[in-house]
């Protein structure tokens, strides 16, 4: 059984079909990739996914639970993270502060209003796990705002690690990411690889071909190939809607 | 700051200006002003730190804040009448009553921010305002609620007594410490942070697992309730209740006060404005009869060139010779269902 | 058929009230629509305009004595025309100030613009107390506007009707130039996409500049339009202001018939209430708009809007 599955997902925006009967199933512990060219509804279906949008017909399954429809912080709680490609991060915290607000420890003791937030020691522990993972450890006290440019691409997976997830989204990881950068990035993506699940989406063929065991392609709002990466380059239609160098 | 992240309790600011205002009864008829001032600036310092619990720490604009201090200020006469003729009494009944009434609004706002929560806090705060206007039988409409006593604080086996101005600038003040404290609690805790987060990316806050409306909602209300508390020691503290605590201008005062002060970025910042909110009142009222032009025209200069206000002109000051050069990144932030 | 006939002259009433609210909110929809900046020194232009209307009305004009005298003399009917056209002409210099000022604000949290147009207002409320004084004024009004006539055994105040065609007046030019004018479709594609104005070639400062203008001068008009009505006091700017927020929330942000339809909508529930409860009818208008926002979050004809975010 796929830890997290889609079946016949619908979209509507008004009258323009977003999504069409798109199916998706993440195997646990694999990296899954998710391509197509801009506009062709790979974010939209994550928003779908992890509960930003509803979708108008379809399902979505977590460990076999219907999740469809619940709100993103409930999806979170069940242990879905993601990161957005256009950086949401809490720039007015230290990077230290972004990664504890997110930890399930702070989360527990979220209606606490008189107690210290972030004085134990086991905290402070797992957000610099988080900050080494992450390749942030020496930036703890850093404000968010000011760290460059590829460190808040890495904060942005860093505060959805903090979440403990068991299933990760990553949404164009690599978005603005100079070819050094991107390096780095598939590094601290291979590293996550098999300790959790990991979907990706991204338009870098390259980097996608690289790390994912099986890549899903969205195009006019439906997968039209899926497979391993052998399996695409192989594929006629991958070919045909021209890939990667759309963008 | 190392990553062993305790926040002391007392600062050594905060024991400072506590001392301070301690002082205050001994100096500030000398230079010409008198006690009930002092009252007024901590009662309305108290109601300022409670609204930049909204305004500067969850980033909720509310314009209709008096509606709460008014509550209170009612509740704590009517209880008096009513129920029992107590301090403690009153002021929890103060407090709840205007926690309720902060209840019911964020059942309907809590889903909002920016202009439009503004908008709807307006609206609530023109509906309260129109109620205590209206309902004579209650508030006494616009004659207000007459003859409200100040009653003495009774703890056990001592009493005392609150109609000298001094005795009650000393309670206000034991208020004002205990609201201060527990604000101060507050905002570093575990509760405050998230809070925080959430007026820094409330989409963010979302998908780490925040319930966004909850915690916006329960900030409304505990800033509601506090809002009351002062509004309940003002109605003693001038001996009856009116309704213009509740019109849009008395809920834009504390706006300016908390702005002024820089409540944006401080902690203290409220305190700061509400003092120089009644010293500019006074003095400038002293000198010209429109005062509120020229507190208008600096809050509008602040607000244009300074939003961090007198605290953030001061801190400022501060760190001018270690300037930071790092340059703020753009953050956009996607539009959110 | 009879309770019919006697809740005729509340609706009538409702109807004229509504036309007034909608033109009090007109010039404050026009900024709020295309600038997403809520204008709360609106009822502060709107205050100014009715004492200049009154300044020119009843001439006790800083002026020499003989010219004073001879303006005077003119009919008052010629007066008050002259203030309907100049007063909104006079307060439009203080719009193109506060405009200038917003755009310090622009592109900042929009919060800041809210702030710094109520400090703008509680200046205007100051300046207008100490240049009139804190007492209040009526708008004398000409004798072929004032007085009553009777229809249907009912005694109508004539002026209210002048007021309600004149609010029409208003609207339909409001109408004319947003739908039919190069200008208006600048107007209405700014609201919804500044950079497809801006790659249009489209000055949009100086677009921001004449709508914040004719924003001011709407108020200044709906101030000299209903001053014989309400009376002219220092705080008639917020007692008009409030409703005006409230029609544009429940109309829907960005929308002209929202906010016309929503003036209307107010005009006869607090018109209606008034035929039961007159002491609480204006408490109906915020019921009704928080009864809307709550079923429809954008309002009656609310399109998506940043304002949201």
């Amino acid at each position: 059984m796929a830890l997290f599955e889609a079946r016949e997902l619908h979209l509507r925006f008004g009258d323009r079909v977003v999504l069409e009967n798109v199916s998706l199933a993440f195997k646990a512990g694999k990296l899954s990739g998710i391509m197509g060219p801009n506009g062709a509804g790979k974010t939209t279906c994550f928003n779908v996914l992890t509960g930003r949008y509803k979708p108008n017909r379809g399902r979505v399954l977590l460990e076999g639970h219907d999740i469809t429809g619940r709100p993103p912080q409930e999806i979170a709680r069940l242990g879905v993270a993601r990161s957005f490609q256009l950086m949401t991060l809490f720039d007015e915290f230290s990077v230290f502060e972004n990664i504890a607000v997110a930890l399930p420890a702070t989360r527990a003791r979220g209606y606490d209003p008189i107690g210290q937030a972030y004085a134990d020691p086991a905290l402070t522990w797992d957000v610099q796990q988080i900050l080494e993972s992450a390749g942030l450890a020496g930036r703890a006290d850093d404000p968010a705002k000011a760290l460059p440019y590829g460190a808040r691409r890495a904060l942005e997976i860093g505060v959805a690690l903090a979440c403990k997830p068991k299933l990760l989204f990553l949404d164009e990881p690599t978005a603005g990411l100079g070819s050094d950068g991107r390096a780095r990035l598939a590094d601290l993506v291979r590293k996550l690889k098999g300790t959790l699940t990991i979907v990706i989406i991204e338009h870098d063929m390259e980097f996608l071909f690289s790390l994912a065991d099986e890549i899903s392609v969205i195009h006019w709002g439906q997968v039209i190939a899926r497979g391993t990466p052998a399996e695409l380059k192989a594929n006629p239609w991958v070919g045909a809607s021209n890939l990667g160098r759309l963008n | 700051m190392a990553p062993g992240r305790l926040v002391p309790t007392f600062t050594p600011a905060m024991l400072v200006s506590w001392l301070l205002f301690a002082t205050v009864p001994m100096w500030i008829e000398r230079v010409g002003l008198y006690q009930y001032l002092g009252v007024e600036i901590l009662i309305f310092a108290i109601y300022a730190l409670a609204y930049n619990l909204v305004l500067g720490h969850a980033g909720l604009p509310s314009f209709g804040h008096g509606a709460f201090f008014g509550i209170g200020a009612y509740a704590f006469g009517l209880a008096q009448f009513n129920l029992a003729a107590s301090l403690w009494v009153g002021l929890a009944v103060a407090v709840l009553a205007a926690g309720l009434g902060g209840t019911l609004v964020a059942l309907f706002i809590s889903h909002r921010r920016g202009i439009y929560y503004a908008l709807m806090t307006i609206a609530f705060g023109q509906v309260f305002w129109f109620i205590a206007i209206k309902a004579h039988s209650i508030t006494g409409g616009e004659d207000g609620l007459l003859k409200i006593e100040r009653l003495p604080v009774a703890l056990g086996i001592v009493t005392f007594d609150l109609r000298d101005n001094t005795a009650l600038y000393y309670f206000v003040l034991a208020v004002f410490v205990g609201v201060s404290l527990l604000l101060w609690r507050l905002v570093h805790s575990p509760f405050g942070r998230i809070v925080k987060a959430i007026k820094q990316n409330e989409t963010r806050a979302r998908f780490v697992g925040y319930d966004v409306w909850r915690y916006k909602a329960a900030v409304l209300i505990i800033s509601a309730a506090l809002s009351g508390l002062a509004g309940g020691l003002f109605s003693m503290a001038q001996t009856s209740a009116f309704p213009d605590v509740m019109s849009l201008h008395y809920s834009g005062y504390v706006v300016m006060m908390t702005l002024v002060g820089g409540g944006l970025v401080s902690f203290w910042g409220p305190v700061v404005g509400a003092v120089a909110f009644f010293l500019a009142r006074d003095m400038i009222g002293a000198l010209t009869t429109g005062w509120m032009l020229w507190f208008g025209l600096f809050f509008v200069a602040l607000v244009l060139f300074k939003p961090e206000g007198i605290a953030g002109i001061f801190a400022g000051l501060a760190t001018r010779k270690h300037k930071t050069t790092s340059a703020p990144v753009s953050n956009p932030q996607p539009q959110e269902r | 058929m009879g309770t019919l006939l006697n809740l005729l002259p509340h609706l009538v009433n409702g109807i004229t009230l509504g036309l007034l609210f909608a033109l009090i909110a007109l010039g404050f929809m026009l900024i709020l629509g295309l600038m997403e900046q809520i204008n709360l020194a609106h009822g502060s232009l709107f205050a100014l305009g009715a004492y200049f209307a009154y300044a020119i009305c009843a001439p006790r004009l800083p002026l020499p004595p003989d010219v004073l005298g001879m303006w005077a003399a003119v009919p008052l009917g010629w007066r008050f025309a002259a203030a309907v056209v100049l007063a909104p002409i006079l307060v439009a210099p203080f719009g193109l100030v506060l405009e200038r000022l917003m755009r310090r604000t622009y592109g900042r949290d929009p919060l800041y613009g809210l702030l710094l147009t109520f400090g703008v207002a509680m200046v205007l409320e100051e300046l207008i107390r100490m240049v009139w004084g804190t007492r209040d004024y009526i708008l004398p009004v000409p004798r072929e506007m004032s007085g009553g006539f009777i229809m249907l055994d009912l005694i109508w105040s004539t002026y209210r009707f002048w007021a309600a065609a004149l609010a029409i007046v208003a609207m339909a030019g409001v109408w004319a130039i947003v739908e039919r004018t190069r200008f208006g479709a600048m107007v209405k594609a700014g609201a919804h996409d500044s950079e497809i104005v801006q790659a249009l070639g489209i000055d949009l400062t100086r677009l921001r500049v004449w709508v914040f203008v004719l924003g001011t001068m709407l108020a200044a008009f709906a101030g000299v339009v209903l001053a014989p009505l309400w009376g002219i006091r220092p705080h008639m700017g917020v007692d008009a202001v409030v409703p005006a927020f409230l029609i544009i929330v429940l109309g829907g942000v960005g929308s002209f018939w929202g906010a016309a339809i929503g003036g209307l909508l107010v005009g006869m529930v607090v018109g209606l209430s008034g035929a039961y409860a007159s002491e609480w009818s204006m408490l109906s208008m915020y019921l009704l708009l928080i009864a809307v926002v709550t079923l429809r979050a954008r309002g009656l004809f609310g399109k998506k809007s940043v304002l949201e975010v």
